[in-house]
Formats: structure tokens, C-alpha cells, sequence
């Protein structure tokens, strides 16, 4: 394991991401990953408040268009984490990084579970069950933690 | 000048409880973080229906989530300054710095422009109905200055003096 990480980071690419003076090398992966970020957890955040209910004038069935949106972050920082991890894989050895992921798949997770729980029915509900609020308490909390152990990482490795 | 401000700012109490503290200057960033999530979910929404997406929802409505992009704001207007109050010397001869000051007095500008002449309009667009010129080229602003506050904000370490 070791050893494949080592020969990750030797690579031409990896050098390249890490040390290469142009923007377009790590300082451009890292305000993708920080944009889809925001796209994300942002998008997840409207639904779930308006889930828990605040904003109650929007209706709860046009935001399952959000979805789509919260996708579009999720992958663009599943690609770009992947260049992060390439750029220094060293950091995927840490503890703190290993709990990043394991709070990113309860995140995502949990938007699964809220799309079919709210909006699986066919017919969107204004007022959410308590179990859907649930859901959405517990997703709002995940992506605080999220960001939390991806702010530490940048302390600890 | 700069130099003056620099030394007061850092013989502050609360500059060296940002600069001594292993666990201050962490914190601010997470919530830093927090807050910029906040802000892109609730202005980004905001935007969006202004410059006709969402068209279903009345912009009377979509109105209540911009409390959440002011929340955001207010979030990083006050970690931000505990950034620069910590550590003035990282920002006050960094390029990005200015220009994240820049796009964020943009952004202040254009909400405080289009809220004052387009306010009242806002209430009258129901749902399913197309915003004016106007209120698409204010959400257009709105979106692309906040993205050039989030850049500059992450190339503060690169273009400029890197910590």
C-alpha cells in the first residue's frame, strides 16, 4: 500500500499537480473542489432547512430540481479529490482523512434516502413526516462534519 | 501606513490569540467554510430564479432563503477579519486579497443597488412567470462576483505571499 502510494506520488503527474508553478495545476483543483463544495453542501442545505420548515413559501416539489444540482458538485469533487489525492497521497494514510469519507458516503447517503423519502411518492408533501425531518437534521449536521475533517487535514498532514 | 496598521493589528489581544492558539485559527476556517456553503446555497438559489430558472417558484418566495446568504456572509465577514486581524502581514501586500476585497464590495453593491430599485418589483413576480432584463443581469452579477470572491479567496496562498 505503502509502496503503491509512493509510486503514485513519483509519477510525472503527480509531480506536475504538486510543484508546477501554473495555476492551472493544484491552485485550479483546489477552487474546483472548494466551488463544489459550496455546490453541494449549499444545494443539500436549501432542501434540507426548507425540509425542516423554514422558507415554507417555496414549494417542498419544485425542489427536487436541486438534486440534479447537488450531483453536479458531488462529482465534480469526486474528480477533483481524486486529483487532490494524486497531487499528495500521502494524506490518504491519515485517520482524519479516512473519517472525511466515511462522513461523505453518510452525506451522500442521505440525500438518497431524502430523494426517495420526499419525493418518492410521486406526490411532493408540503409538510415533511417527522422521519423526513430527520433525515434532513441529520444530512445538515454530516456536511458540518464534512467540512470540519477536510479543514483539519490541511493541520494534521 | 500599512506598516503602522500591520504593527497595531498584531499587538492586539486578539491577534495573538489567532496566531497562539492551536485551535483559533482552524475553527475560523471551518466556519469559514460553513459560511461560504451557506452563501452559495442561499444567493445561488436567489441568482438562479432571478435570471429565470426556477421559474415555478414565485420570486416572493425564493426571497426568504437570501436570510441564510446573509447568515453566510455575516459568518465570514467576522472570521475573515479575525483572519487579517491575526495575520495582517499574509494580506495587506497580496494581490488575491485585493481582489477578493473587490468582488466582494461588487457584490455588496449590486444587492444593495438592485434591493433598493427592484425591491418592490420582486414581490410581483409569480411563479411560472419570466423575470425582467434587470433582475437577470443583477442575479448574473450577484453569481459571477461571489465565484471571484470564492477564487481569489482560494488563491490567497498562491498569487500572493504563501502561509
Amino acid at each position: 500500500m505503502t509502496e503503491l502510494l509512493a509510486s503514485i506520488e513519483a509519477s510525472p503527474f503527480s509531480t506536475w499537480l504538486r510543484e508546477s508553478p501554473s495555476v492551472w495545476a493544484y491552485p485550479t483543483v483546489l477552487t474546483l473542489h472548494t466551488l463544489g463544495l459550496g455546490v453541494l453542501v449549499g444545494a443539500n442545505w436549501m432542501v434540507d432547512l426548507r425540509v425542516l420548515g423554514f422558507a415554507r413559501a417555496i414549494p417542498l416539489g419544485v425542489l427536487a430540481r436541486a438534486f440534479p444540482i447537488m450531483w453536479a458538485g458531488f462529482w465534480l469533487n469526486a474528480a477533483t479529490g481524486a486529483l487532490l489525492f494524486v497531487a499528495d497521497p500521502t494524506k490518504a494514510t491519515t485517520t482524519i482523512f479516512m473519517w472525511k469519507l466515511a462522513i461523505i458516503a453518510v452525506g451522500v447517503a442521505l440525500i438518497l434516502l431524502l430523494k426517495s423519502k420526499a419525493y418518492g411518492r410521486g406526490v411532493e408533501m408540503d409538510r415533511a413526516t417527522a422521519g423526513v425531518k430527520a433525515i434532513a437534521a441529520l444530512s445538515l449536521a454530516a456536511w458540518i462534519a464534512a467540512i470540519a475533517t477536510g479543514r483539519w487535514m490541511a493541520y494534521v498532514a | 501606513m500599512t506598516r503602522a496598521i500591520v504593527v497595531y493589528l498584531k499587538s492586539t489581544a486578539i491577534s495573538h490569540a489567532m496566531s497562539m492558539s492551536p485551535f483559533l485559527w482552524p475553527i475560523c476556517e471551518m466556519l469559514h467554510f460553513i459560511g461560504l456553503a451557506l452563501l452559495i446555497g442561499g444567493a445561488g438559489l436567489m441568482d438562479l430564479r432571478l435570471m429565470g430558472a426556477f421559474k415555478s417558484i414565485p420570486v416572493s418566495a425564493v426571497m426568504q432563503v437570501r436570510k441564510w446568504a446573509a447568515l453566510g456572509v455575516a459568518i465570514n465577514v467576522v472570521t475573515g477579519t479575525l483572519f487579517f486581524v491575526g495575520a495582517p502581514d499574509q494580506y495587506i501586500n497580496n494581490p488575491a486579497w485585493y481582489g477578493k476585497l473587490l468582488f466582494l464590495l461588487v457584490a455588496m453593491i449590486n444587492v444593495a443597488v438592485f434591493e433598493t430599485t427592484q425591491g418592490k418589483k420582486m414581490l410581483n413576480v409569480a411563479g411560472g412567470e419570466d423575470t425582467p432584463v434587470s433582475f437577470k443581469v443583477a442575479g448574473a452579477v450577484s453569481m459571477g462576483s461571489w465565484f471571484l470572491v470564492l477564487y481569489f479567496g482560494r488563491m490567497l496562498p498562491f498569487l500572493g505571499n504563501a502561509f
